[in-house]
């Protein structure tokens, strides 16, 4: 699976906004998939570093790194799958959006990507 | 932290808590300090600015020889530290950003953040004043008794 | 024009030591380095090559102390003279508030100083600078060898002098005139920053 296939997956989800490939040592975009307004930069930047945080606190936690991370808000959700090599695949998407297909699509677009 | 003008403060304190950098050294594009963060020694301050003034013109220079649209920013990657180097344009000129970072943050972070931290100093920026005259009439003396007292004489 | 600051009360200087390879430059430098107290001074920085000539610039900050009430720091830096350099010699050049032109009087040098003291004046006016308006200094270097191998500074001064600018004569790697050709071009910086008497 290519990234550009990954990102294709999760964007093709209606209220998708956006979708990117990660590096999550150093917050910079990989790849993207994105809607006008989304700024990808920071979208990528504080993602890497939320998911950062959060590996900090399973491991002090003892507990094996999350597989996925969701932030939501009144406008829109945010997620978060850590995938191998180091990158992290991150959605946008709208209060619109189907929350369960959106999981198992970013779960799957992270388990093959790469 | 240290700044040449007061207003350079709120905007360079508000970088410096979102990004978490280490060091943050703000300077004129010939190397001379407008601000700063993390040194000890005014007169390390200086090095850094001129070497890091140095990096950035030697590659807008490169850039240029080769035809390339100017390279704003240079990024060093080390093992434990990495170093963020850019110029922007303010009202004052244009000004060049040493930023050294560790691992409690990241690159992007740094990034994104510096551009906020440009934006913020643009738009904080007052009139510029006039030159003014700062020094006594008869300031060789002082002059001369300083470098007097360098020297040894 | 120096960087001030009215807040912290600090003044800050750009003088480049300017000239062609091997006239004195770095040795300038490397003196003012080991006189200087070490709470006065940075460490110095050099760009150099293996053959121990300056790759990039030399660089000395200095703390002067104050004067008028300002704390006053200079930043020394050397540029590197051979000619292959040029692209780094203006980027260097960039912002100088005062430049020593330093000459190395050897008369079988006389070539290379007109070259360099030529492309001085083209990078300053590259960037925009009139050599007529920048405080500058010439200092005549190698003084000290054999009179028959050398120009006399009142020759030096017809050949290069065309402003009627300080110069004065070294020998650098001694320190002869190295702290008077500094003196000299701090005066001349730091004058653009003083109170004018009136009708003066």
């Amino acid at each position: 699976m290519s990234l550009s296939r990954s990102l294709t997956d999760v964007t093709r989800i209606p209220g998708v906004r956006g979708a990117l490939v990660v590096s999550r040592d150093d917050g910079l975009v990989v790849a993207d998939a994105l809607m006008e307004g989304v700024d990808g930069q920071a979208v990528a930047a504080l993602a890497a570093s939320l998911a950062g945080r959060m590996r900090g606190v399973t491991t002090v936690l003892g507990q094996p790194e999350p597989v996925l991370l969701m932030l939501g808000g009144t406008e829109g959700l945010l997620l978060l799958a850590p995938g191998p090599s180091g990158l992290l695949l991150v959605a946008v998407a709208g209060p619109e959006v189907n929350v369960a297909e959106l999981r198992l699509g970013i779960l799957a677009a992270a388990g093959t990507a790469y | 932290m240290r700044a040449i003008e007061r207003w350079v403060e709120p905007p360079l304190q508000t970088f410096l808590a979102e990004s978490a950098a280490r060091v943050t050294l703000l300077m004129t594009s010939s190397g001379q300090v407008v601000a700063q963060h993390g040194f000890t020694r005014s007169l390390d301050v200086m090095s850094a600015a001129a070497l890091g003034a140095g990096i950035l013109a030697s590659t807008a220079e490169l850039a240029r020889i080769m035809g390339a649209r100017p390279l704003d920013a240079v990024v060093h990657q080390g093992s434990a530290v990495g170093m963020y180097l850019a110029g922007f344009d303010t009202p004052r000129g244009r000004w060049l950003g040493l930023v050294v970072f560790g691992q409690e943050t990241s690159l992007g972070l740094v990034q994104m953040f510096f551009a906020r931290l440009v934006s913020d100093l643009a738009r904080a920026a007052p009139a510029e004043e006039p030159p003014r005259q700062v020094l006594a009439e008869d300031f060789e003396d002082e002059l001369n008794s300083s470098l007097r007292t360098l020297f040894g004489r | 024009m120096p960087l001030v600051n009215f807040t912290t009360r600090e003044i800050t200087c750009k003088l480049v030591y300017y000239g062609a390879g091997r006239c004195g430059k770095t040795t300038n430098l490397l003196y003012i380095h080991g006189r200087v107290p070490e709470q006065r001074r940075g460490n110095m920085v050099s760009l150099a090559t293996q053959s121990d000539r300056t790759l990039f610039f030399d660089f000395l900050p200095l703390e002067l102390g104050t004067i008028s009430g300002f704390t006053t720091r200079f930043q020394l830096y050397t540029v590197p003279g051979q000619v292959y350099y040029n692209a780094t010699r203006r980027l260097v050049l960039q912002g100088a508030d005062g430049v020593v032109f330093v000459v190395d009087s050897q008369a079988r040098r006389f070539d290379d100083n007109m070259e360099s003291f030529q492309n001085l004046q083209e990078n300053l006016l590259d960037q925009g600078v009139d050599i007529r308006t920048l405080p500058l200094v010439l200092q005549y270097n190698k003084q000290d060898l054999p009179p028959d191998l050398i120009f006399a500074p009142p020759e030096l001064d017809d050949a290069l002098n065309f402003r009627g600018v300080p110069s004065l004569p070294a020998d650098a790697l001694h320190g002869t005139g190295v702290f008077e050709t500094l003196k000299a071009l701090s005066a001349l910086v730091l004058q653009r920053l003083a109170v004018r008497a009136p009708g003066s």
